[in-house]
C-alpha cells in the first residue's frame, strides 16, 4: 500500500517516467543484437530443418527405395508414396508427395530414411503463391536435392559426430 | 505344354546289370520303403555312368524307387562322393584335413596341380584325371594320403605321387 | 488329454500334441519359423526351443510331445538363451534388406528380430549369396533371405502336390530350389508366399507396390469357384493392392487358389469401362448414366411392342452375386419374358425339369476329405475347383479311392485309384458298364426306363473294378465335373450316375464351374423355374442361341468366350436389334455387337452373396468404390426395374435385395435322390472328330482372362489342338504343324501338339481361349486336315 504522500511525490516529480528513459538510454549505446534481415542472416545449425529435398547418389541415381517409412512415421500424415519396380528391378517411387501444408517440419522423415534419401534442408525462405505450390512433389524435391546437394553433405558431414 | 500327365520315361537309361544289383538293394527294404536304397541306387548309377550322375539317371532312379526326381537330387547334392558334373577317369580325392595337413598335404597338393596343370575340383582336358578335394578319409595314421578310385594311397611324397600317376592310363 | 504347466499356468493338453500346440492353444507365444499347424513337423529351424525341466538341453517345442506333469518354461534364462543364440545364426546368413523387402512390416523374421536379436552382428565373415530361382510369373524370390524352414518344400509335397520344390545341398550351400530349371506349375503355389516366413517367397504382380501396414482389408469371397473360398480384399487408397486367403477350416482352410489370389490384377485393368456408353450409328459415345439408362428402357420396350416379350432374354454369368442373379430375373419375368439363363457351358437340356434344385455337392467339402470313395466324372477338379481337389487329394493320400471316368487323362496331383478315359460321346457307355456291373453286384433291376441304356453293353474289368470300390466305400461320392455339365450327353450321364450313386450308397453331387451357380438356380436365373423352384417355362441358353433374339441383356457375359457355342451366340447378339452389355470390361468384340455398354461393378467393388457348393450363404460387402463411373449391377438392375416403371425395384440395399431373395427362394432342401428318366435320343450331327473342349482355369470368366499374371503361366494353354500320335499320324499330322479344325461353317487354323492322353477320335481343342473363339460349339464334331 503506497502511502498518498508518496504517490504524490512520484507523479509529482515524475520518477518512474525518467526510470524508464533511463533503461532505455541504457540500451541505446549497448550492442545491438538484431540483424538486419534480410540483408543479414543468423547463424543456423547443421540439424535445422526446413524445406524437404530428395537426394541423389552421385552417380545420379535416386536414394529413395520407396520403403515408406517416411511415410509411415510422419505424425501430420504429409507424405504419400506409391512405388512400382522399375525396368531395372529395383524398388523406385512412382510418386513421392510431400504437403507442405501439413508437415509440422519434426523431421521423423528424416531420421527414418535408411538411405538419407529424405532430408530436411537449412532452405526456409520459400513460399507458395497458390495452395498447390507447397504440395512438393517428387520432381521439385529431387530438383531441391540436386540445387543444394553440396550445403545438405556439408552439413550432414558437420553433424555426423553427433550422431 | 500338354494337358494331359503322361510323361515319358526315362528307365532304360539304367543298364539291366544296374538294376539287378539295385534290386539286391531294394530287397533289404520293405516293399512300400523302396526309397530306401535310394542311395545305393546312386552309387550303383554313378558307376555305371563313368563316375557322374546326370539329371537324367537321376530321374531314372526316381522313377524305379517311386521317387520324386527331387529328392533324389536332395541326396545326391547332400553328400560329396556322387558327382553331378563329368569327372575324370581317375578321381584323385586328396584328404586336406588336420592330420594330412600337419603331414603336408599342401606341398601334395601343390605338386599335382602343377603336374597335371588343374586347381582343385577341376578336370585335366584329357579327361584322364580329376583332382577333388576331400575331408577325412580315416586313414590319418598315413598321412598325407589321397584316393585314387577305390584304392588308398599313403605316406605321400612328390616322387610317390609320380610314380602313381604314372603308372595310371 | 494330459496335464502340463507352461511358464506356470496348468494346461490340459491332448494327448500326443507337441507343446507348441498346446501353448498356442493357452496363447503362450512361443517363437517359430518352420513349424505350421497344417503342415508336418520339421524341427529344423530351432526357433522354438524351449526349456523342460528335468530335461538336460532345450527342447524344440515343435517336435516335443506333451508328458504328463511336463513343466516347460519358454522365457525361462535358459530358454531365452537358446531362442537367442538361434536368432544370432539365422541373421549371420540374412541379408539387411528390409527397406526394400515386400515382407518388411509382415516378416515373421523380422518381428521376432525385435524379441531375440541383437542390436548388431558378431559375424565379420562374407555373407552368402543364392542366385535366384525361376518360380514362374506369380513367385517372384530373392533366396538371399531364405532361412531354410521347408515350408514351401513341405507344402508343395503334402499340400499342393507338387514336387518340384526341394533343399538341396548341405549346410551353409542348403538351396531351396528345383534344382533343374523346371516352374512351379501348381494351381496352389501362391500359398508359399504367406507360408514364407521371410522375404524369400513374395508375389510378383504385388511386388514393390506396397507395405502391409498401409493396406486395408475387407473380407470378402473368391469370386472364381463353386468352393467359395473366403479371402482379405486389401485395399489403399481405393485400390485394390492383393487378395489374401482368410481362414475358414470348414471351406478353405487357410489356402486359396491361385486364381483367387491373382485374379484382381485385372480389376484396376485398362480393359475396364469407366463409363456408360451407347451407339450411334457406328460411333460409340460416353454418356451419363441417364442418358444410357433411358436408351437401354427405350430400347427394350420398342422390341418388346414389336415383338413380344418372348424376343427379349439375358444371358447372366454364373459368378454375379446372387442379389444381381435375382433382380435381373425378377426384371426379366416382369418384362414378361422368362428367357434367363446362367448355365452358359450346357448344352443339352432335355432333362433339366428333373434336375434339383441346386447343384450341390451332396456333402460338405469337409466330409468330402473323410469320403472312401469319390467317382469323379468329367471333372478336372485340380484345375476346376482346386480347393476341392485338395479335399479330394487329402482323403486319396489317406487311402480313399478316388476314380475318374472323362475324356483327358487329367493331370491331378494324386493318384487315381482307378481311370477311363473315354471319348465324350463313349462317356455314357463306361457309365453304364458301372451301373451294370453295380446291378450285377446287388442283383437289382435296372430302373425302369433305363435298361435300353444299360442293357446292350459289355461290362469290362475297369468297370466291375469302380463299381466294387464304391460298393464297399462306407462314404462314397458320385460327382459331377464342369466337362460333364457341359456336355451334349448330359441327360444319360446324370441318369447314370444316379443309378451308380443309388445302388452303391453314395451322394450324388455336382462340382459346376463359376463362383454362384448354386445361387444362380436358386435365385431362378434358369428359364424353367422362379426362385425357390416353382416351375415355369422359358427359353434356355442354347434355344436362346440358335433360334435367336430380339433384344438380349448380357449380365457379365462375353459370349465368345463364356457360352458352349462362340461362334453361334455372337452371331445371335450380332443379329440381335438391341443388346445391352453390362460388364465390367469393354472390348473391341463388345462395340460390335452391344447397343449401350453398361459399366459395372466387379465383385471386389460390391456387396453382394455367393451360395457355394455346399449350399453356404456367404455374404460380402464392397471392399471399394467402383472404378471410374461403374455402379454395383444390382443398383443398375433395380433403375432398369423402375425405369421401366414396374413394381418391387425399390430395394436402396443389397441387404434388402438378399432377404427378399431369401424369402422368395425359402429353405431348400437338397433332393437326396436323384430323379431320372430315359432322355429322348440324341444324335450328334456333323462328320469328323469329337471335340473335347477343355475349359482353362484361367479362362473361366472375364476378370482372369485379363488377369495379366495368371495368363503367364503354363495353365494358360495356347489356341491349340491336341491330338494323340496315333490319330495324328493317321492324319498325316504331326507336332508343331498347323492344322485346320471345322465346325458348321467355321474354319480356325491351329497349331497340333501332340498328347497321348486324349483318347482315340477325339481332338482337344480348349474353350474360353482368345483363337477358337470362331468354333460353333464346345460340343460335337470337328473336322481337322492339313492346313
Amino acid at each position: 500500500m503506497i502511502s498518498p504522500i508518496a504517490k504524490t511525490f512520484k507523479s509529482l516529480f515524475l520518477v518512474e517516467l525518467l526510470r524508464g528513459l533511463g533503461l532505455t538510454g541504457r540500451y541505446y549505446f549497448k550492442r545491438k543484437f538484431t540483424l538486419r534481415y534480410p540483408e543479414e542472416k543468423t547463424p543456423l545449425s547443421p540439424r535445422f530443418r526446413g524445406l524437404h529435398a530428395l537426394r541423389r547418389y552421385p552417380n545420379g541415381e535416386e536414394r529413395c527405395i520407396a520403403c515408406k517409412l517416411c511415410e509411415a512415421v510422419c505424425p501430420a500424415l504429409a507424405i504419400t508414396i506409391e512405388s512400382e519396380m522399375r525396368e531395372d528391378g529395383t524398388r523406385r517411387t512412382t510418386r513421392y508427395d510431400i504437403d507442405l501444408t501439413k508437415c509440422i517440419f519434426c523431421g521423423f522423415c528424416e531420421e527414418s530414411c535408411p538411405v538419407d534419401s529424405i532430408v530436411e534442408t537449412h532452405i526456409f525462405e520459400y513460399h507458395g503463391e497458390e495452395r498447390g505450390d507447397l504440395y512438393m512433389t517428387k520432381d521439385k524435391l529431387l530438383a531441391i536435392g540436386d540445387k543444394y546437394e553440396k550445403e545438405i553433405a556439408e552439413r550432414r558431414e558437420m553433424d555426423a559426430p553427433y550422431r | 505344354m500338354m494337358q494331359s500327365g503322361k510323361r515319358a520315361s526315362k528307365l532304360h537309361l539304367i543298364t539291366a546289370a544296374s538294376l539287378e544289383e539295385i534290386d539286391h538293394w531294394v530287397a533289404k527294404y520293405p516293399a512300400d520303403r523302396k526309397q530306401g536304397a535310394v542311395m545305393a541306387a546312386l552309387r550303383i548309377v554313378q558307376d555305371q555312368n563313368g563316375g557322374w550322375l546326370s539329371n537324367d539317371l537321376m530321374d531314372a532312379v526316381a522313377e524305379y524307387l517311386g521317387m520324386e526326381p527331387i529328392e533324389v537330387y536332395e541326396v545326391a547334392t547332400f553328400y560329396s562322393m556322387y558327382e553331378r558334373d563329368p569327372v575324370g577317369r581317375h578321381k584323385i580325392c586328396i584328404c586336406t584335413n588336420i592330420s594330412c595337413m600337419l603331414c603336408g598335404s599342401a606341398e601334395i597338393v601343390r605338386h599335382l596341380e602343377e603336374r597335371l596343370g588343374i586347381k582343385l575340383g577341376e578336370t585335366t582336358e584329357d579327361g584322364r584325371f580329376t583332382l577333388k578335394e576331400v575331408e577325412c578319409l580315416g586313414a590319418c595314421v598315413d598321412a598325407p594320403m589321397f584316393q585314387i578310385g577305390r584304392n588308398y594311397y599313403a605316406k605321400l611324397t612328390k616322387e610317390k605321387v609320380d610314380e602313381i600317376l604314372d603308372a595310371l592310363d | 488329454m494330459v496335464n502340463i504347466e507352461i511358464n506356470g499356468i496348468p494346461i490340459q493338453a491332448r494327448d500326443g500334441a507337441m507343446v507348441i500346440e498346446a501353448a498356442d492353444e493357452a496363447g503362450i507365444v512361443i517363437p517359430r519359423f518352420c513349424y505350421h499347424k497344417k503342415l508336418s513337423i520339421a524341427a529344423n529351424c530351432r526357433m522354438c526351443l524351449v526349456d523342460v525341466e528335468k530335461a538336460p538341453k532345450p527342447l524344440p517345442a515343435c517336435a516335443t510331445p506333451v508328458t504328463d506333469g511336463m513343466v516347460v518354461r519358454t522365457r525361462s534364462e535358459k530358454a531365452l538363451d537358446a531362442q537367442k543364440g538361434v536368432m544370432e545364426f539365422l541373421l549371420i546368413n540374412h541379408p539387411l534388406d528390409c527397406p526394400i523387402c515386400d515382407q518388411g512390416g509382415e516378416c515373421e523374421l523380422q518381428d521376432l528380430a525385435m524379441g531375440f536379436g541383437k542390436d548388431a552382428s558378431r559375424y565379420t565373415e562374407a555373407r552368402r549369396v543364392v542366385p535366384e530361382k525361376n518360380l514362374g510369373p506369380l513367385i517372384a524370390t530373392d533366396m538371399t533371405r531364405c532361412i531354410h524352414c521347408t515350408r514351401c518344400v513341405r507344402f508343395g509335397r503334402e499340400i499342393a502336390g507338387i514336387m518340384e520344390l526341394g533343399a538341396t545341398g548341405r549346410g551353409e550351400h542348403t538351396e531351396i530350389g528345383t534344382y533343374v530349371e523346371r516352374t512351379v506349375n501348381s494351381e496352389m503355389s501362391g500359398n508359399v508366399i504367406d507360408l514364407c516366413p521371410v522375404g524369400a517367397l513374395t508375389s510378383r504382380p504385388y511386388r514393390y507396390t506396397g507395405r502391409p501396414w498401409e493396406n486395408r482389408q475387407s473380407v470378402s469371397i473368391a469370386p472364381h469357384d463353386c468352393v467359395g473360398s473366403n479371402i482379405y480384399i486389401e485395399t489403399r487408397r481405393g485400390r485394390l493392392m492383393r487378395v489374401l486367403p482368410q481362414e475358414n477350416e470348414a471351406i478353405n482352410e487357410t489356402w486359396i487358389s491361385d486364381r483367387d489370389r491373382f485374379s484382381y490384377t485385372a480389376v484396376q485393368g485398362e480393359a475396364r469401362l469407366a463409363r456408360p456408353m451407347i451407339k450411334q450409328g457406328e460411333d460409340w459415345k460416353e454418356v451419363d448414366w441417364h442418358t444410357a439408362l433411358e436408351y437401354a428402357v427405350e430400347g427394350i420396350r420398342r422390341v418388346r411392342e414389336q415383338a413380344g416379350s418372348e424376343q427379349i432374354g439375358a444371358l447372366v454369368s454364373p459368378s454375379s452375386t446372387l442379389e444381381e442373379l435375382y433382380l435381373a430375373q425378377k426384371l426379366l419375368r416382369a418384362l414378361g419374358s422368362d428367357n434367363i439363363d446362367h448355365r452358359l457351358r450346357q448344352t443339352d437340356f432335355r432333362d433339366q425339369d428333373l434336375a434339383p434344385v441346386a447343384p450341390l455337392l451332396g456333402s460338405t467339402l469337409a466330409e468330402l476329405e473323410a469320403r472312401d470313395a469319390v467317382l469323379l466324372i468329367g471333372s478336372f477338379t485340380r484345375k476346376d475347383q482346386p480347393l476341392a481337389a485338395h479335399r479330394l487329394r487329402k482323403a486319396a493320400v489317406r487311402g480313399a479311392a478316388i476314380m475318374s471316368v472323362s475324356s483327358l487323362a487329367y493331370d491331378f496331383n494324386f493318384d487315381l485309384a482307378a481311370e477311363i478315359v473315354a471319348a465324350p460321346a463313349g462317356m455314357v457307355n463306361e457309365l453304364a458298364g458301372i451301373a451294370s456291373a453295380l446291378l450285377e453286384l446287388s442283383g437289382g433291376e435296372a430302373p425302369e426306363g433305363l435298361a435300353s441304356l444299360l442293357a446292350p453293353l459289355a461290362i469290362s474289368e475297369a468297370h466291375r473294378d469302380i463299381a466294387a470300390r464304391l460298393r464297399e466305400a462306407e462314404q462314397g461320392s458320385v460327382l459331377l465335373g464342369v466337362q460333364a455339365l457341359g456336355q451334349a450327353e448330359l441327360s444319360e450321364l446324370r441318369a447314370l450316375a444316379g443309378v451308380i450313386a443309388r445302388e452303391s450308397g453314395a451322394s450324388l453331387g455336382y462340382l459346376p464351374d463359376g463362383a454362384n451357380a448354386v445361387g444362380a438356380w436358386l435365385a431362378g436365373a434358369v428359364p424353367h423355374r422362379r426362385p425357390g423352384g416353382d416351375e415355369t417355362g422359358g427359353r434356355d441358353v442354347d434355344n436362346m442361341i440358335n433360334d435367336g433374339l430380339r433384344a438380349c441383356l448380357l449380365l457379365g457375359v462375353e459370349p465368345e468366350f463364356d457360352t458352349a457355342q462362340p461362334a453361334r451366340a455372337l452371331a445371335t447378339v450380332e443379329a440381335a436389334d438391341f443388346v445391352v452389355v453390362m460388364n465390367p470390361f469393354v472390348s473391341e468384340t463388345m462395340k460390335t455387337y452391344a447397343d449401350v455398354l453398361l459399366p459395372v461393378a466387379t465383385w471386389a467393388e460390391t456387396a453382394g452373396t455367393y451360395v457355394n457348393v455346399e449350399g453356404a450363404w456367404q455374404r460380402f460387402t464392397a471392399a471399394m468404390e467402383p472404378l471410374g463411373e461403374a455402379r454395383p449391377a444390382w443398383k443398375v438392375l433395380r433403375v432398369l426395374g423402375n425405369l421401366f416403371e414396374l413394381d418391387g425395384f425399390e430395394q436402396t440395399s443389397t441387404d434388402e435385395v438378399h432377404d427378399e431373395a431369401r424369402e422368395a427362394i425359402g429353405e431348400v432342401t437338397p433332393a437326396t435322390d436323384s430323379a431320372w428318366r430315359l432322355p429322348a435320343a440324341r444324335t450328334v450331327a456333323g462328320e469328323g472328330l469329337q471335340r473335347i473342349a477343355f475349359l482353362p482355369i484361367y479362362g473361366v470368366d472375364g476378370l482372369v482372362r485379363r488377369a495379366a499374371a495368371l495368363q503367364a503361366t503354363a495353365d494358360a494353354p495356347p489356341a491349340a489342338m491336341y491330338l494323340n500320335g496315333a490319330l495324328a499320324a493317321e492324319l498325316g499330322l504331326s507336332d508343331g504343324e498347323s492344322a485346320v479344325a471345322r465346325q458348321d461353317n467355321n474354319a480356325v487354323t491351329l497349331p497340333v501338339i501332340i498328347d497321348e492322353g486324349v483318347p482315340d477320335g477325339c481332338v482337344l481343342i480348349p474353350q474360353a481361349i482368345k483363337g477358337v473363339e470362331m468354333l460353333a460349339s464346345a460340343t460335337g464334331r470337328v473336322s481337322v486336315e492339313r492346313a
